[in-house]
């Protein structure tokens, strides 16, 4: 008969059960009288350099970049604690962006949370600094990088209300984006539209027609459409211009 | 009765002398000072505080791997060689056959702190680098008693030694796991946040917060309070009676 792998209980001591239900309790009383721990919001620190956060991940910079966008991510929302966007270090924030995107050059995540997440805050300088971020990495790599600008060109028009700063911008994307689509490329021509410049839209938008670029017929028609009505919009208030 | 519990404990720290138990220690706190030191050289700033950041760190993980995974592979040995029925089968009760391996393993834990902590001695404050030592060692002492009930409990060194990990994992994020459950960003009536709130205070009840343990932050920024200490040794004993009385509990029960 196979001897059974375990003793009945009765086989313990007394003393043992004694020792192990005493001790079981003061741990539980103990434990129970402790304070709860409580939440405390911590500065977010300088990331590492680049060469350090290769070595430390093995040499995995595109997992190292991964982790690291996620730890940004959720820095403002530290265990048991929530911390606005405004309350962030937006100069560090910038730093890390930066560190992300030199480890996984491809990424698009730091720059979707620069552009969507960080520039939403209601402070101006952070949203200048995010803004500035985006376009110094659009020039890095125009084409791949070119819808991140475009949005920053809308933030800077209707939140910022610096058309000069969109029409910087939206210029930039047509002049190094070239496989950005059509709309994006036309910003420039709506934004000077919008700025008064009627004029230099005018021969923008001409000359994106004369030119072939724009092959879609429904867009040919409401591009001449607009074109004819900023010509319009030109003979009819001479002084627009200025 | 407590000459057999001293011999017992003795011939556990002579087989830790004995089977390269402190040239391993050696080596690991040489490899770590020597990673240590690489920091400092290319530290453009706080080199020292670098330097001691990451001995201090990396010595606790290593020292609480060495102690847990020796005492899990020690008794397993004891288990696979039968020497251990040959003991039981001796004029020894079983208790203090346990309490003589965990007073041989409890002071090689206490030599392995002493280790680990003599060169941060020279890095930090020498109270800092003391206190840092004791916390070490009890936190060390609490491992050491799990690892002896996983082993007992269950014979073989893959499942003990998985759950010895998951139980230092669980016990160094206790606290973060207590406040994210406590405070979730959305969601917090919703019955599932409830349960998982009530299940993480139900567990800070029986584990031990590991994060108030041996804190780097002692030895880079502020030292600890001794009252702080003597609440670390008290919570530290307490478990360790605990843990020594579930082993017993375990080891009375088993069939050799």
């Amino acid at each position: 008969m196979k001897r059974s792998e375990e003793r009945s209980v009765s086989q313990v001591p007394r003393p043992v059960l004694g020792l192990l239900v005493i001790a079981f309790c003061l741990q539980v009383a103990w434990q129970a009288l402790q304070p709860k721990p409580s939440a405390r919001a911590e500065a977010l620190p300088a990331p590492a350099t680049p060469a350090m956060l290769r070595v430390l991940s093995l040499n995995e910079p595109v997992a190292a970049a991964q982790l690291l966008t996620l730890y940004l991510q959720a820095f403002d929302n530290q265990p048991g604690i929530s911390i606005p966007f405004r309350d962030l270090d937006y100069r560090r924030v910038v730093n890390w962006l930066d560190t992300i995107l030199s480890l996984d050059a491809a990424a698009q995540y730091p720059l979707l949370m620069a552009s969507h997440l960080y520039a939403q805050v209601p402070v101006e300088t952070k949203q200048r600094l995010m803004l500035d971020f985006v376009h110094r990495s659009f020039l890095e790599d125009p084409d791949g990088r070119w819808r991140w600008l475009a949005h920053g060109a809308i933030v800077a028009k209707h939140r910022l209300n610096d058309r000069a700063l969109a029409l910087r911008y939206a210029e930039d994307i047509a002049r190094f984006a070239h496989t950005a689509p059509n709309w994006a490329r036309q910003m420039r021509i709506f934004i000077l539209e919008d700025m008064g410049e009627l004029e230099s839209a005018t021969i923008l938008l001409g000359g994106l027609l004369a030119t072939g670029e724009v092959t879609d017929p429904n867009e040919i028609h409401f591009l001449t459409r607009r074109l004819e009505q900023m010509k319009n919009a030109e003979k009819s208030s001479p002084m627009s211009k200025n | 009765m407590t000459r057999q519990i001293t011999i017992i404990a003795r011939y556990t720290l002579l087989e830790a002398m004995r089977t390269r138990l402190p040239e391993l220690v050696a080596a690991a706190t040489l490899v770590l000072a020597a990673a240590s030191f690489f920091v400092q050289q290319i530290a453009i700033t706080e080199s020292t505080r670098m330097q001691t950041g990451i001995y201090a760190s990396g010595m606790r993980l290593a020292s609480v791997f060495i102690a847990g995974l020796y005492v899990l592979a020690s008794v397993a040995r004891e288990f696979n060689d039968k020497g251990l029925d040959v003991t039981l089968a001796l004029d020894l009760p079983r208790a203090h056959y346990i309490l003589g391996k965990l007073g041989g393993f409890l002071a090689i834990g206490v030599l392995v702190a002493l280790a680990a902590s003599l060169p941060l001695a020279l890095l930090a404050a020498p109270e800092a680098a003391l206190q840092w030592g004791i916390s070490l060692a009890l936190e060390l002492g609490i491992v050491i008693a799990f690892a002896l009930f996983c082993i007992v409990t269950f014979s073989q060194l893959m499942p003990a030694a998985s759950v010895l990990l998951a139980f230092y994992l669980l016990a160094r994020t206790l606290t973060a796991i207590r406040l994210m459950s406590a405070h979730p960003p959305a969601g917090a009536d919703v019955l599932s946040h409830q349960a998982i709130r009530m299940l993480a205070e139900g567990i800070a009840l029986v584990v031990p917060a590991f994060d108030g343990w041996t804190q780097t932050a002692w030895v880079v920024q502020t030292p600890a309070t001794w009252s702080g200490i003597g609440g670390l040794a008290g919570q530290t004993l307490l478990y360790v009676a605990l843990l020594t009385a579930a082993t017993m509990f375990d080891f009375y029960r088993k069939n050799f």
